[in-house]
């Protein structure tokens, strides 16, 4: 798990993906003033990360998940996060290079987003905004108000 | 859209069709390369990279069912059964 040392809005990543995770974190790097993503290499250790916040840890303003994990998948952990009172309301997107109907239909039952993988780094910019439009109000013009 | 019309646009136009419209199928490593396999209609579309969603080699299209072999294995049947 990685994780830098100043609170800000926690978007927090889950992928065992290592090229997807330095995506990401790449995207978020111009609301780097207010975002800090903080990652996990899969499903087991996501959900420990998530069942480990409390009263005075930051609660997560997003949570992304890899859809296809091993042992832990995302769905799996989206199916834990509502079982989690204290976060069970934090927006989840889950990603995944599949377009699948399968996968939109589970994502819609938990109340969940879903974006899809991007096929090159060009189309990363409109994908981030997809994530942040999954924030609440007050957080989204919190991070687009902080634009470096 | 047949596969001609696809490989006749520029690999941001076909890029941005196989976002919106190409179904998935799978992902394999060879060498130093990283395949992203795609069907769009009634024709398979594999992206090839260089370096994983920030640089591509190329993109080759076909007909043929040849060219799913090597992604058979990945395919998660008892997902898409259950």
């Amino acid at each position: 798990m990685v994780k830098s040392t100043i609170p800000k809005n926690i978007v927090f990543y889950a992928d065992d993906d290592t090229d997807d995770l330095e995506l990401v974190k790449d995207a978020f790097d111009k609301f780097t003033n207010n975002v800090e993503v903080v990652t996990a290499k899969d499903g087991v250790q996501a959900l420990a990360y998530l069942q480990s916040l409390n009263d005075f840890t930051l609660t997560p303003c997003l949570i992304i998940l890899d859809v296809n994990m091993p042992i832990l998948s995302g769905r799996d952990v989206l199916r834990k996060i509502k079982e989690i009172p204290s976060i069970s309301s934090v927006p989840v997107v889950l990603f995944s290079t599949s377009s699948s109907a399968l996968d939109k239909e589970f994502a819609k039952k938990y109340n969940a987003g879903f974006v899809t993988k991007p096929l090159d780094i060009s189309q990363m910019k409109m994908i981030t905004e997809l994530f942040i439009d999954h924030c609440s109000d007050e957080i989204k013009r919190n991070i687009r108000r902080h634009l470096q | 859209m047949k596969m001609s019309e696809f490989e006749s646009l520029s690999h941001h136009e076909q890029l941005a069709i196989l976002y919106q419209d190409g179904v998935y199928i799978g992902k394999r490593r060879t060498g130093e390369l990283t395949r992203l396999l795609f069907q769009l209609e009634a024709f398979y579309i594999e992206i090839s990279y260089r370096s994983y969603r920030k640089a591509i080699h190329k993109i080759c299209c076909s007909h043929s069912t040849v060219i799913l072999e090597p992604y058979l294995e990945q395919i998660e049947i008892e997902y898409l059964v259950t």
